[in-house]
């Protein structure tokens, strides 16, 4: 946890990677996951950079796995992932792989070619079948052409050309969707000089390349004359149909159909057997595909990160630049020297400076991942800034139990997280892929704290499914004020509302020890009396958190070593946020403290006297809370006022001042300077022993500092100031928030009950019916607090206290610049 | 279509214009000719297009990698993007995707006819069909004789039939003929097609007008230029204009009677649009071709289509854009595979 407060210090290194052993600890480095890799050929085009060649093979690699797998999912096989660590292969064994994967596909593809040809002689057998079956019974066709050529010759002249004149056959087999555009081409073009007949087969036959099942058309087209028959040709040419030899005799065609079914069932033998061997070969890709491509996709990975070092010409290493987390640093030197062992030249690596701003750091564990996603999601932070995830471990789950006080509400919130925490390590959990379940899963630990701080919230709203419950003895005492007031029974009888005078002795005997008296659920001020309470709270609620941001931010400038800024930025923050709102708080504290019931009556209104606070004026008739007040309230005004000035130019004048003077040293001083970083700098060296010429690469060394200008300075800064006071007030009143969710929570809650399971209660006066009644009664009722109030105004709820962490904490100090340390590793994401 | 396409546009082709608008991000920019003209081999070209929209549309050629083969992927990509536009289009986006198609066939027929003239195979030319131009009845084009029984057998069902009514003739097929059926086929085409966008009004008819005007007077620039010193003669040569354009009618008369280069660059005078382009023409070595001139112009009015919204334009303009996308490529590719790098930076860069 130590670590959460700030992201940890990430530094520079250089590694000195000796050409033999840089493929091996580079692999090694992916395993660990423990550094980020910088480009350092970002100018050179992805084709010509070093390891190209490799990269390349092992796509080509990667093709021939992916031919592979999907001839495996085509068979309907599925492929296992690979159990094991399976580091990534020495450079030597690519050779094997492929060579072993080529002769694999090889295999396969001939296997393929062999199925699929034989599968495409059965298809011909087949539709050759159909036609010729077809043929069997032509009577339709025989009789019309019959019909035909005897009727023509007798309108035309008899005997004459037509005579010796045969009709022809071509027959064949289409697809069907094709079907109807070649019926009408043909007749079109063959002007009727032709019939024919479609008919679809009886039974689907196996397509040859994708092996589904799919009906095909079978024609047979009966014409006269040589000319058209070419014609008749070329288009069923065009159109990809078969055509078949079409005996014009019955006897020639059956003994050609029994011979075709002969043959079909050699070759369904053959067919038979050739599947056997395919479905052996593709056992073997089962079992060998998985861990190959685990291990190429390694392999390609790391050449990719060797890509993008660069080379030393004189000392034949690789130099690479990443950046690790200095407390990897050891674990990071033992791999690259466990791992470059064996070739005789250790790998060495060395920190050095850098002036670029380091990745961010922040090592979670699965209580606190969620929080800090909540975080990372509005801003990855900047470089060891003040991280806000440890302090929204309490706030977050408390400001939403704020605004979802319940106590049966969180009760069942924290036992569906309580739940799956506790299921956590089952398989089945993990795997789901259902995305909004993973949502809620990845959530867990964030909904049990939610839940649990709504069951206390609850307790002190005192609602339980929007029921009051009387854990202590009521405050209130109902018969001391029957007792006293001598309320006669006409009285009682024509007034149904009744008033508790806390002033009458023993009416009320104290407050109530623990959250709100559950005898205010049956006053009909209730309302009024919550929504006093809730506004106050919500404001102090939002002051403390507001300030506790800005507090926050004295440990950034504590650790950028900014010290100006304590004095110029946050203590007049901290002057107007409090002086002005802070004493707000401190109003409502002393009204609740300081007036009894019995003086109640002469209480003071806070809201006028706020009001008046800031126009400087008084109203006759709002009493002052205590003496003094009036003299108070200016002299807290006027500071806050004062201190706005001193926001918007304090920096930015003391910046101009520090570069003047600074600027003016900088003849005589310059030298020095440099003399300075060059002796930290080689003392740096000495630690890791760097090479000579390597670090001017490495390190661009100690530039000038980022010019200093001064109109972004002010405008910068009164930017910050502006909007800093502004949203002093507007935040302020956006933690309101809280009291109007939780009002809408209660009565939607109280509305449920009264309308569904109120009137259900009411519906039966005997046993019997009260049971059959509240069956479905109560299902509605569970299914609409789980729908409504749970899952709707759960979400609601959490949004408003994510807006109230990002916007109104968060802006009091942190800026969520930074990036994340993303390093070369090989593991799968979860 | 009524006004204020824009309220209801997007009900329609709200996803598909967005979806164009993403492919149009996707096109090469600058950068990536810059790194593409300094390949050294194919297989250079093939690594650096896999990182830019093209993905690994390679990935299954098998070696080693030639010209036609990146050719054909890229055309396939282009067909594959357009069919999945056509399928989730409406009317009538539709249509104008059918008009879309239409150049491309009737491309594909006279190639097909060509072909059988010159008593090819038809799977050989088949080839060099675009894809976009495809359909069931294309290979049947050669058992046509004469104009008219390609009408009636063949083409009667397809969308080009409609062109057709200028071109019924019983003339024997001959090359000429050819040329002559596919010039006047095109005119029809290129006049219904702005007949279309005129009449849907709207925004559509503001961008895809002066775009179709542009294109006919291209061709008739493009007919006159490449008949000098043939057999055409100028009454035939004028029938061939497509009327459509800004030419039409005084320009086309001149042209008609053009008889060299210059003459054609004296009508192109009178235009305002198109007077800078023929002075850009280089003249004899060096320089750029009229071709080139033309290509850019259009590559300028397609680019300059998806500054406007709620139209169809940028459905056109995109597989426009992305056609001399692929010549460009192609011309690198063809420059690097030849080893002729001189003319290497040639192509035509999309704004």
């Amino acid at each position: 946890m130590g670590s959460m407060f700030r992201s940890e210090e990430v530094a520079l290194v250089q590694l000195f990677l000796p050409t033999a052993a840089a493929y091996t600890c580079v692999s090694q480095l992916g395993e660990l996951g423990l550094v980020e890799f910088r480009d350092l050929n970002a100018s050179v085009s992805a084709f010509q950079r070093r390891f190209v060649m490799d990269v390349r093979r092992c796509e080509e690699l990667e093709k021939t796995f992916t031919f592979l797998q999907e001839e495996v999912w085509r068979a309907g096989l599925a492929l296992s992932p690979p159990e094991g660590a399976l580091p990534a292969p020495p450079p030597r064994d690519l050779l094997r792989i492929q060579e072993e994967t080529d002769r694999l596909a090889q295999e396969l593809r001939d296997v393929r070619g062999n199925q699929q040809t034989l599968r495409a002689q059965l298809h011909q057998l087949q539709l050759h079948e159909a036609v010729l079956g077809q043929g069997h019974c032509p009577p339709l066709v025989a009789t019309d052409t019959d019909g035909s050529s005897e009727r023509t010759p007798l309108l035309q002249d008899p005997r004459g050309p037509h005579q010796d004149l045969r009709v022809n056959f071509v027959a064949g087999a289409v697809e069907p969707h094709k079907a109807a555009a070649l019926e009408r081409l043909l007749w079109r073009a063959c002007r009727g000089f032709l019939i024919a007949s479609f008919r679809e087969t009886e039974q689907p036959l196996q397509d040859p390349v994708t092996g589904e099942p799919a009906t095909w058309m079978t024609f047979l087209i009966s014409y006269w004359g040589e000319q058209i028959g070419q014609k008749i040709l070329k288009i069923t040419n065009c159109f990809h149909c078969h055509v078949f030899p079409f005996e014009e005799q019955e006897e020639a065609r059956h003994a050609a159909l029994q011979q075709l079914q002969q043959q079909s069932h050699e070759l369904l033998e053959v067919l038979g057997e050739t599947e056997r061997f395919l479905s052996q070969v593709l056992g073997r890709v089962q079992r060998l595909l998985p861990p190959w491509q685990v291990q190429i996709h390694k392999m390609k990975a790391v050449y990719l990160a060797l890509n993008q070092c660069s080379v030393s010409a004189t000392h034949k290493c690789l130099i690479a630049e990443a950046w690790c987390a200095a407390r990897d640093l050891p674990a990071l030197q033992q791999a690259l020297q466990d791992s470059s062992s064996e070739a005789g030249v250790s790998a060495v690596v060395h920190r050095i400076p850098c002036r670029d701003m380091p990745p961010t750091l922040v090592r979670t564990n699965r209580f606190t991942a969620s929080f800090q996603g909540i975080v990372d999601a509005y801003g990855v932070g900047r470089y060891q800034e003040v991280n806000p995830a440890p302090y929204t471990v309490v706030t977050f789950p408390f400001l939403f139990a704020v605004m979802f006080g319940d106590v049966g509400h969180g009760l069942l919130m924290f036992l569906f997280a309580l739940a799956m925490v506790l299921a956590e390590n089952r398989p089945a959990v993990k795997a789901a892929q259902n995305e909004i379940w993973r949502t809620f899963f990845g959530g867990r630990y964030l909904l049990l704290l939610m839940g649990l701080f709504s069951v206390y919230t609850g307790f002190i709203y005192n609602e339980c499914f929007s029921r009051a419950t009387v854990i202590f003895r009521s405050g209130w005492n109902v018969s001391a004020m029957v007792d006293q007031s001598g309320w006669s029974d006409e009285f009682l009888a024509q007034h149904p509302l009744l008033t508790l005078d806390p002033n009458v002795s023993g009416v009320f005997r104290g407050p109530y020890p623990f959250g709100i008296d559950p005898v205010w659920s049956l006053a009909v001020n209730h309302l009024s009396f919550l929504n006093s309470f809730k506004m106050k709270m919500s404001v102090i609620l939002g002051v403390t958190h507001m300030a506790f941001g800005v507090v926050l931010g004295v440990f950034n400038h504590l650790h950028f070593r900014q010290p100006y800024r304590l004095l110029l930025e946050t203590l007049p923050e901290l002057v107007f946020l409090l002086g002005l709102f802070g004493y707000l708080v401190f109003l409502v504290f002393y009204k609740w403290l300081c007036y009894t019931p019995a003086s109640a009556a002469s209480a003071p209104s806070i809201l006028i006297h706020f009001i008046n606070m800031f126009l400087f004026s008084q109203s006759p008739t709002n009493r002052p809370l205590f003496t003094g007040q009036e003299l108070v309230q200016s002299a807290l005004v006027v500071l806050a006022l004062a201190m706005v000035p001193v926001l918007l130019l304090g920096t930015p004048l003391f910046l101009f001042r520090q570069h003047r003077r600074r600027s003016r040293k900088r003849p005589t001083g310059r030298q020095l300077d440099e003399d300075q970083t060059g002796l930290l700098d080689s003392s740096n060296a000495s630690e890791a022993a760097w090479g000579s010429d390597e670090e001017k690469v490495g390190c661009p060394g100690p530039e000038e500092e980022a010019e200093f200008v001064p109109s972004e300075v002010f405008m910068h800064q009164a930017i910050h100031t502006i909007e800093f006071c502004l949203g002093c007030i507007s935040n302020t009143a956006s933690y309101l928030r809280l009291w109007a969710l939780s009002l809408a929570h209660a009565q939607l809650s109280e509305v449920l009950w009264a309308m569904v399971m109120r009137t259900g209660l009411r519906m039966g006066n005997k046993i019997g019916v009260m049971a059959v009644v509240l069956v479905p009664i109560f299902a509605a009722f569970a299914v609409l607090t789980v729908a409504i109030l749970l899952v709707m105004e759960g979400l609601s709820a959490f949004l408003h206290a994510l807006r109230l962490h990002w916007v109104e904490f968060q802006n009091k100090f942190y800026s969520g610049t930074g990036y994340k340390l993303s390093p070369f590793s090989f593991a799968v994401e979860e | 279509m009524l006004e204020g396409a824009e309220l209801y546009f997007n009900v329609d082709h709200g996803y598909l214009e967005g979806l164009v608008r993403g492919c149009k991000a996707g096109l090469l920019t600058e950068r990536d000719y810059v790194n593409l003209v300094q390949c050294e081999t194919l297989e250079d070209l093939k690594i650096h297009l896999q990182t830019t929209d093209y993905g690994n549309f390679l990935a299954n050629q098998t070696n080693p990698l030639t010209v036609s083969k990146i050719d054909t992927e890229m055309r396939k990509k282009l067909c594959s993007e357009f069919e999945y536009f056509r399928n989730h289009s409406l009317e009538p986006l539709s249509t104008f995707f059918t008009y879309m198609t239409c150049s491309y066939m009737i491309d594909n027929v006279i190639l097909l006819m060509n072909g059988a003239l010159q008593k090819k195979s038809v799977k050989e030319i088949l080839v060099k069909c675009h894809p976009l131009g495809r359909f069931t009845e294309m290979e049947a084009v050669n058992i046509a004789e004469t104009p008219s029984d390609l009408f009636n057998a063949v083409l009667i069902e397809t969308p080009l039939a409609p062109f057709f009514q200028d071109c019924m003739s019983e003339n024997i097929l001959d090359e000429l003929n050819i040329e002559l059926l596919r010039n006047k086929l095109y005119k029809s085409y290129l006049e219904a097609f702005y007949k279309f966008c005129k009449n849907h009004g709207d925004v559509t008819a503001e961008i895809m007008c002066p775009i179709l005007e542009f294109e006919a007077d291209r061709r008739a620039f493009i007919i006159t230029l490449n008949s000098f010193g043939t057999e055409l003669s100028k009454e035939d040569r004028e029938t061939l204009f497509p009327t459509c354009g800004k030419l039409h009618p005084e320009g086309l008369r001149l042209l008609a009677q053009a008889e060299d280069f210059e003459q054609m660059k004296r009508v192109a005078e009178h235009y305002g649009v198109y007077k800078p382009l023929f002075e850009a023409v280089g003249d004899g070595s060096g320089g750029k071709t009229l071709e080139d001139v033309f290509y850019e112009h259009e590559v300028q009015m397609n680019v300059l289509a998806f500054n406007r919204q709620f139209h169809y334009g940028v459905f056109y303009a995109y597989t426009k854009l992305k056609e001399q996308e692929m010549r460009n490529i192609v011309w690198i590719a063809e420059c690097i595979s030849q080893r002729h790098r001189t003319k290497i930076n040639n192509y035509i860069p999309i704004l």
